[in-house]
C-alpha cells in the first residue's frame, strides 16, 4: 500500500538515515526536502525514459511498417538503424529555425510548449509500479483527463497560429474530433471507475488482480465492449490512424505541423508519440490490470517492483504495437464518418455499457463473470 | 513551503492572466490568457484542499469551455473580423474603444468601492484559527451529491440535456430561412 | 500569507475584471470570456469560505454545480453567437437589435 515513490523509498533503512541527516541538517524542512529532491530525481527519470520511449516509437514505427511492405526500414545508424531516431534529432536540432511571415508569434511559440506540457503532465499519475508512481492522485483519472486536453488545445492552437489554410484546416479537425471524442473515452472509463470504486489509478489497479480473468476487460461483458471503445477513443484522441485527419498527409500537406521546423516539429512529433504510450499505459492500467503480477510475485521488495514494472511495460508495449499495426492496415476514415462514428454509434454505446456496467453491479454484488461463473470452485476462481 | 510557492505561482498566474484577458487586443490571446487564469485557479484550489474542484476545474474549463471559445472565434470569422457592420454605420472596434474602457473603468470602481464595504469587516475582524488538515474531498462530495444535495443533482442534468439540445437545434444550419 | 483576505482579494481582482470584459468589449465572445472570469471568481470565494469559515462541504458542491452551469452557458451561448453569425455576419454586441431569428 504505497502511495508515491517517496513513501514507498521511505520505508529502506539507507533512506531514513538520509532523512534523519537531512532533517537534523535542515530542520523542520528535512522531510520536505528530501520529497521534493526524490520527486525531481524521479522526474528527471521518467521524462528522460519516456522521451527516450518516443523517440524509439518512430524507430518502431518506421521498422514494423517496413517489415509489413517487405522493405527494410532504417539499418544504416547503429545495430539495425536503431539509432535513428538520434540521428533525426540532431537533424532536427541543426535545421534552421524558420518563423514564417505574419504567424501570431506568441501562439506559434506557445504551441508546441503546451502540447508537451499537456503529455509530461499526464506522466505524473502514470502508475508504472506500485512503488515507482510519481503520485497517486485520488482525482487521477479526472486530472489524466483534463491535463492531456491541452494537446488537443495545443494542436488547434499550432493550425491557427501558422496562418496557413492547411494548418487551419488541420487545426480545426483536431479540435472538433478531440472535443467529441473525449466523451466516450470519459463515459468508458466511468464504467471501470463504477466496479473499482475509486479515481485513483491505484485503487483502480488493486481492485484487479494479476492473472488475465482478474482483470477489468474480463469483468463482465460491458467493459469488454467498454475497452474497445476506450481504445477506439484513445486511437482518435492521439491522432493516430485510422483516426489521423488533423495531419493527412494526402489532403493536407502535413495538417497542423506544416509550418514548424526543427525543434518545434520535433515538440509536436515527440508529444504524439509519448502521447501514444500514455494512452497504451492508461488502457492497461484500466482495463488489462497494469503492474499486477500473479501471485504478487516480489512483493514489495526491489525485485517485485522490477516485475511490476516489466508487467506494465509489457502490457503497454503490447498495446503500442497494435497501434501501429493498426495505422498501417487500416485506410483514413472521412470526417463525416469520423463523426458519425462518435456521436451515433461509439456514444450510444459507451452509455449503454455504462448503464450496464451499474445494473451488473447491482445485480451480481460486483462479482466478475469468471466469479458467477466458477462459483464452486473459489480455487479456480483465482480469490487470494 | 510548498503550498506557499504553489499559491504565489497560481495567484501570480491568476490575477496576470485576468488582467490580461481584459487588456489584449487580440482575442485568441485573450483565450489563452483565460486559459492560464483558470489553470491557476486550479493550483488555488488545490491550496485550499479542494481537489476534486480543482480535477473538475481542469476537465471543464481547460478541456471544454476554452476549446469551445477557441473554437467559435474560428467559426465567427477569426479575431480579425470586420470593423463594422454590413451598412458600415458603426466604427467601433470590435474590442473595445477608449470610451468603453471608461465606461467599464468607472462601473468596475464603484463595484470595488463597494465590494470592499463588504469585505472591510472580515478583514478587521477575521482571524484564521486552527486550519484543518487537507483531506480527500471526493467521498464526501460523492455522498452528499446523493443524500443532501441530490434535487440539485438531478436538476443539473436536465440543465446539461437542455443545453446540449438546445445548443444544437440552435447552431443548425437553417438555410431557407437566412435572410 | 495564504490567509483568507488574499483569496478574497484575487477573487475580487477576477470579478473586477470580469465587470470590465463585459462592459468594455464589443465582441459577444470577449463579454463571454468576462462571464466565464466573474463566474470562476464566485466559486474561488465558496471554496475558501469553506476552508476558513466552516469545514462543510456544501462550498465545494456550490462550486461544483456553478462550473456545471458556466459550461452549459457557454455551449448555449456559443450556439447562439454562430446562428448570430450566420444571419448577421457580425460578433457586434450592437449589430443584435432583433429579436427575430
Amino acid at each position: 500500500m504505497t502511495d508515491t515513490i517517496v513513501s514507498y523509498l521511505a520505508k529502506f533503512g539507507p533512506f531514513k538515515d538520509l532523512l534523519e541527516f537531512l532533517t537534523e541538517s535542515y530542520g523542520a524542512n528535512g522531510p520536505t526536502l528530501f520529497a521534493f529532491l526524490i520527486f525531481l530525481v524521479g522526474v528527471i527519470i521518467i521524462v528522460t525514459i519516456l522521451s527516450t520511449i518516443g523517440g524509439l516509437g518512430t524507430y518502431a514505427e518506421r521498422k514494423i511498417s517496413a517489415d509489413m511492405q517487405l522493405r527494410m526500414g532504417p539499418n544504416r545508424v547503429g545495430p539495425y538503424g536503431i539509432l535513428q531516431f538520434l540521428a533525426d534529432g540532431v537533424k532536427m536540432l541543426m535545421k534552421e529555425d524558420i518563423v514564417p511571415k505574419d504567424v501570431d508569434r506568441l501562439l506559434f511559440f506557445i504551441a508546441p510548449m503546451l502540447a508537451l506540457t499537456g503529455v509530461f503532465g499526464t506522466l505524473a499519475v502514470i502508475p508504472f509500479s506500485s512503488g515507482f508512481t510519481l503520485t497517486d492522485l485520488n482525482v487521477g483519472v479526472v486530472y489524466l483527463i483534463g491535463i492531456s486536453s491541452l494537446v488537443g488545445l495545443a494542436i488547434f492552437l499550432g493550425g491557427y497560429a501558422s496562418n496557413s489554410k492547411w494548418s487551419m484546416l488541420g487545426g480545426m479537425r483536431g479540435a472538433s474530433q478531440i472535443i467529441s471524442y473525449e466523451i466516450p473515452i470519459v463515459l468508458s472509463i466511468l464504467a471501470v471507475v463504477l466496479l473499482s470504486g475509486g479515481l485513483s489509478f491505484g485503487v483502480i489497479t488493486r481492485a484487479q488482480g494479476g492473472w488475465p480473468h482478474e482483470w477489468f476487460i474480463f469483468h463482465n461483458p460491458f467493459t469488454f465492449i467498454g475497452f474497445f471503445v476506450l481504445f477506439i477513443g484513445s486511437l482518435a484522441e492521439t491522432n493516430r490512424a485510422p483516426f489521423d485527419l488533423p495531419e493527412a498527409e494526402s489532403e493536407l500537406v502535413s495538417g497542423y505541423h506544416t509550418e514548424f521546423t526543427g525543434m518545434r516539429f520535433a515538440f509536436f512529433a515527440l508529444a504524439e508519440y509519448i502521447e501514444v504510450f500514455v494512452v497504451c499505459g492508461v488502457t492497461a492500467a484500466l482495463f488489462l490490470g497494469g503492474y499486477q503480477v500473479p501471485f504478487n510475485l516480489g512483493g514489495d521488495t526491489i525485485w517485485g517492483q522490477l516485475l511490476q514494472l516489466g508487467a506494465f511495460f509489457s502490457k503497454t508495449l503490447a498495446l503500442y504495437y497494435f497501434v501501429i499495426v493498426i495505422r498501417w492496415t487500416l485506410p483514413r476514415l472521412r470526417v463525416d464518418q469520423l463523426m458519425t462514428m462518435c456521436w451515433k454509434y461509439l456514444i450510444p454505446i459507451a452509455l449503454f455499457n455504462l448503464v450496464g456496467a451499474g445494473v451488473w453491479m447491482w445485480l451480481f454484488k460486483g462479482k466478475s463473470l469468471f466469479v458467477l461463473l466458477f462459483k464452486s470452485g473459489t480455487a479456480a476462481a483465482g480469490i487470494h | 513551503m510548498f503550498d506557499l510557492t504553489l499559491f504565489f505561482i497560481s495567484a501570480v498566474l491568476t490575477v496576470i492572466g485576468a488582467i490580461m484577458v481584459i487588456t489584449t487586443k487580440d482575442l485568441m490571446h485573450a483565450c489563452i490568457y483565460l486559459l492560464a487564469s483558470f489553470l491557476g485557479m486550479a493550483g488555488l484550489y488545490l491550496t485550499l484542499g479542494a481537489d476534486f474542484v480543482a480535477a473538475i476545474q481542469l476537465l471543464v474549463y481547460v478541456g471544454g469551455v476554452v476549446i469551445l471559445m477557441v473554437f467559435a472565434v474560428m467559426l465567427t470569422g477569426g479575431p480579425h473580423a470586420q470593423k463594422q457592420n454590413k451598412f458600415g454605420m458603426i466604427k467601433t472596434a470590435l474590442m473595445g474603444n477608449i470610451r468603453t474602457y471608461t465606461i467599464g473603468g468607472l462601473t468596475a470602481v464603484v463595484v470595488l468601492l463597494m465590494m470592499v464595504k463588504l469585505y472591510i469587516s472580515i478583514f478587521k475582524n477575521y482571524t484564521a484559527g486552527e486550519l484543518p488538515n487537507y483531506l480527500p474531498t471526493v467521498e464526501r462530495i460523492g455522498k452528499s451529491l446523493i443524500t443532501d444535495h441530490v434535487l440539485a443533482f438531478e436538476i443539473s442534468s436536465v440543465l446539461l440535456l437542455g443545453a446540449l439540445i438546445g445548443a444544437a437545434i440552435i447552431a443548425r444550419p437553417r438555410k431557407n430561412r437566412i435572410n | 500569507m495564504m490567509g483568507l483576505a488574499s483569496y478574497l482579494i484575487i477573487s475580487t481582482i477576477l470579478f473586477i475584471c470580469g465587470v470590465i470584459a463585459i462592459l468594455a468589449r464589443k465582441n459577444i465572445i470577449a463579454i463571454l470570456l468576462g462571464l466565464e472570469l466573474i463566474l470562476n471568481a464566485s466559486a474561488l470565494n465558496f471554496v475558501a469560505y469553506t476552508r476558513f469559515l466552516n469545514n462543510s462541504i456544501d462550498g465545494h458542491i456550490f462550486s461544483l454545480f456553478i462550473i456545471v452551469i458556466a459550461a452549459a452557458e457557454a455551449a448555449v451561448a456559443l450556439a447562439i453567437v454562430l446562428r448570430f453569425y450566420q444571419i448577421r455576419e457580425t460578433v457586434h454586441i450592437d449589430d443584435a437589435t432583433q429579436l427575430q431569428g
